[in-house]
């Protein structure tokens, strides 16, 4: 693989888009602080390249934490029947990732889901968020 | 196991991931003119309709891997595997329930990207008919290398991050240039064609460009001005558009090399049934390769896509944060290399 | 006699005077054709209102940065802003050097894409009209079919036209609130509701009116009106100007690496 890698860098055909350029997530966020956080939404922004969440989180000592977590291109959810509709303030989601390397309250959506499991955006047939967990 | 996701993913779209055929077939070259017994419908004022949404969905890797030689099409076996591996990942993108903690990475899920449909052709590139891009001339390594004071061209996962010039011209929100933003790339690949007396437009998802291309014939700007789009111009050889641009920027990125002043893209577009749309783009720069190159892509219809507004830029927080980061980095006295 | 004739006529028949009024041509489907490259050739982008001429955000560019003096495109002349929304504005106005859009490279939504001091061109097809605009290669794609509605608040908005009469009329909903209407920090929120409507008065011109509504912001429509000017060279074109790479330093500068010897930022 650090061959294959390697000779990729090495510069032949650079039109290639690795995985998930848009843009390199490992230049915002560290491998080294993996973070779950469960909260509440206080604000979506549908923007690319990426959309944004923010939520409040409720720390162990019951400080509220807003965290930025960064998700997907709302063009994708749009073209999926998704829209700024289907996703409400006060909704409560789960977020597994990463935080940014700058020590902010920003992190990765590597995993989203809601409070039973099911992972936002997927399943086309009710875009909507569930009644119990608004 | 998420390493190896990511890669197999990576592969689709970067050089010598597939397997070693041991039994080729007899090999066969893709030729760039396509021959069709199928003419389209004309529009109002009777040019040929290309009109439509045609999403660069084709999952096709850029260059060949060199085992297939001169051979331009996969084997039934490839094709199937590719298929399979495509078909595992679009059962993976539709779970609607999260297994628990597992597939944490520094990634955003997979089924938040766009996913391209297999295809028989080995490469995007068709000629030469080893499916490679040509070796850049002397003076195109040189151009490439004297980059960024020596140290080449900007990345997606850049060595250092000491400014954004350290990143490539698409992860800064400039533009994915000529000819990459014609290309698949991982999601809102979105390209339309519109078209009006005496103009076609091309409409690029990302990063939301517009080419409004005359056909009247009338000559290119003046070489000083270049942009990263080129100019283009439009004429019809029969049912085929051909579009010649010239007038590109120096931009890193397609094929490895820099455009010069000498650099002439042409472009064929040809609708060879009601849902395909044939397109060929011919590279040729002296200057910077060797010989010229082209890519084949299949264009295929989508009624049903829609491009949305991509504004790239106003949003790029990553670049940000990855300088906040990386100077945070320098005060602890960490490397700020970001590995991919 | 015939120079009589023509007289009599003209004096029954003032009605017939008035058809020398322009109809613009015909497009491919019959409509007017608003096809081309139209600039604006006023100061509207400096400020909607009347202004007088005022140093630029930068006295290093001397006289070229400078705001010139420009008479109001708003109907009634005054945006009617609610007072906290004033206050607002007036706080753009004092940041506007790093907070107005139009520096920043970033795109520059309806209304004021189409009076910023670059051309743009109108392209009327089978699938909508599309508006090319040179800054920042904005664009939009006006949908003249059924309405859709905005799905996503985006810059540059959700586009629906339809024809009266001769004048194009586009509704645009789904804006972001980010985009500001002028240099001057007249701005808006994602509650903005523009109709515009574009008519060719003669062959050189181009209409531009637009009715703003935002409850939230002020306190009822208002409307801004002017003429766009076509671009007549025969080699006119909508050139590029991607101008990302012209504000990085503004945005970033402060977080690049520094040289050895300056402190590290904070």
């Amino acid at each position: 693989m650090r061959t294959r890698l390697a000779t990729w860098a090495a510069g032949a055909a650079l039109l290639l888009t690795p995985v998930w350029a848009h843009h390199a997530f490992q230049a915002e966020f560290d491998r080294d602080k993996p973070v779950k956080l469960t909260g509440k939404v206080t604000e979506i922004e549908w923007i690319n390249p990426h959309s944004w969440i923010h939520i409040d989180v409720t720390n162990p000592d019951g400080t509220v934490t807003n965290w930025m977590v960064e998700c997907g291109s709302p063009n994708i959810m749009l073209r999926r029947s998704f829209t700024k509709r289907s996703l409400e303030v006060g909704a409560e989601i789960t977020v597994q990732g990463y935080q940014a390397k700058n020590g902010t309250n920003r992190a990765n959506g590597s995993s989203v889901t809601f409070k039973d499991g099911k992972k936002l955006f997927v399943g086309g047939s009710n875009p909507d968020v569930p009644e119990d967990q608004k | 196991m998420r390493t190896h996701r990511i890669f197999a993913s990576f592969c689709f779209v970067a050089l010598a991931c597939l397997p070693a055929a041991a039994q080729a077939p007899a090999a066969k070259t893709a030729t760039s003119a396509v021959k069709s017994k199928w003419t389209p419908p004309k529009t109002p004022w009777g040019d040929p309709d290309l009109q439509g949404e045609w999403p660069a969905t084709a999952r096709i890797p850029m260059q060949r891997a060199t085992s297939l030689g001169n051979r331009a099409e996969l084997t039934d076996a490839e094709l199937a595997e590719r298929l399979s591996r495509a078909q595992k990942d679009a059962e993976a993108d539709s779970e609607e329930f999260s297994k628990g903690s597992g597939d944490v990475t520094i990634n955003p899920p997979s089924y938040w990207q766009e996913r391209g449909k297999p295809d028989r052709q080995a490469s995007l590139v068709v000629d030469p008919p080893d499916g490679r891009i040509p070796p850049l001339t002397p003076e195109g390594q040189a151009a490439v290398k004297a980059l960024r004071g020596g140290l080449g061209p900007g990345s997606h996962f850049p060595d250092k991050v000491d400014s954004w010039e350290d990143f490539d011209y698409y992860s800064r929100c400039i533009s994915r240039g000529m000819v990459s933003s014609m290309l698949p790339t991982l999601y809102n690949f979105g390209n339309e064609i519109l078209q009006a007396p005496g103009y076609v437009i091309i409409r690029n998802e990302m990063i939301h460009e517009t080419r409004v291309i005359p056909l009247d014939g009338r000559p290119h700007v003046g070489k000083a001005i270049v942009s990263y789009m080129g100019d283009s111009r439009g004429h019809w050889e029969g049912q085929t558009l051909v579009v010649e641009t010239s007038n590109l920027e120096s931009q890193p990125g397609a094929g490895g090399g820099l455009f010069t002043d000498a650099a002439v893209l042409t472009e064929r577009f040809q609708r060879i049934s009601p849902n395909e749309l044939s397109y060929d783009v011919t590279v040729n720069d002296p200057k910077t390769w060797t010989k010229p190159w082209t890519i084949h892509m299949p264009y295929k219809l989508d009624p049903s896509y829609r491009i949305y507004e991509y504004a790239c830029h106003e949003g790029n927080y990553m670049m940000l944060d990855a300088l906040t980061g990386a100077r945070d980095l320098e005060k602890k006295g960490q490397s700020t290399k970001v590995i991919p | 006699m015939r120079t009589f004739a023509t007289l009599l006529l003209a004096a029954v028949l003032p009605a017939a005077a008035q058809n020398t009024a322009y109809r613009a041509p015909r497009a491919f489907d019959g409509h007017a054709d608003l096809s081309g490259i139209y600039e604006a050739l006023n100061t509207a982008n400096w400020d909607l209102e009347d202004h007088a001429p005022q140093p630029g955000t930068m006295w290093q560019t001397g006289a070229i940065g400078a705001q010139p003096a420009g008479q109001s495109v708003v109907e009634g002349g005054v945006i009617p802003y609610k007072p906290e929304a004033l206050e607002k504005k007036k706080a753009n106005f004092a940041n506007r050097r790093t907070n107005d859009p139009e520096a920043k490279c970033y795109l520059p939504g309806i209304p004021r894409a189409n009076y910023l001091p670059y051309p743009f061109q109108i392209v009327q097809t089978p699938r909508g009209i599309m508006f090319v605009y040179e800054y920042a290669s904005a664009n939009r794609l006006v949908n003249m079919g059924k309405p859709e509605e905005a799905g996503s608040d985006t810059w540059m908005g959700t586009n629906n036209g339809h024809w009266d009469g001769d004048t194009l009329v586009v509704d645009v909903t789904g804006l972001n609130g980010l985009a500001w209407f002028d240099r001057a920090g007249d701005f808006a929120s994602k509650q903005l509701h523009v109709v515009e409507r574009f008519t060719r008065t003669d062959p050189y011109h181009l209409n531009y009116e637009a009715t703003i509504e935002d409850p939230s912001v002020f306190t009822r429509p208002w409307k801004i009106s002017m003429p766009l000017y076509r671009r007549v060279e025969k080699n006119a074109q909508v050139l590029e100007f991607k101008c990302v790479e012209f504000v990085e330093e503004l945005l970033y500068g402060q977080y690049k690496k520094q040289p050895a010897a300056a402190p590290s930022p904070k």
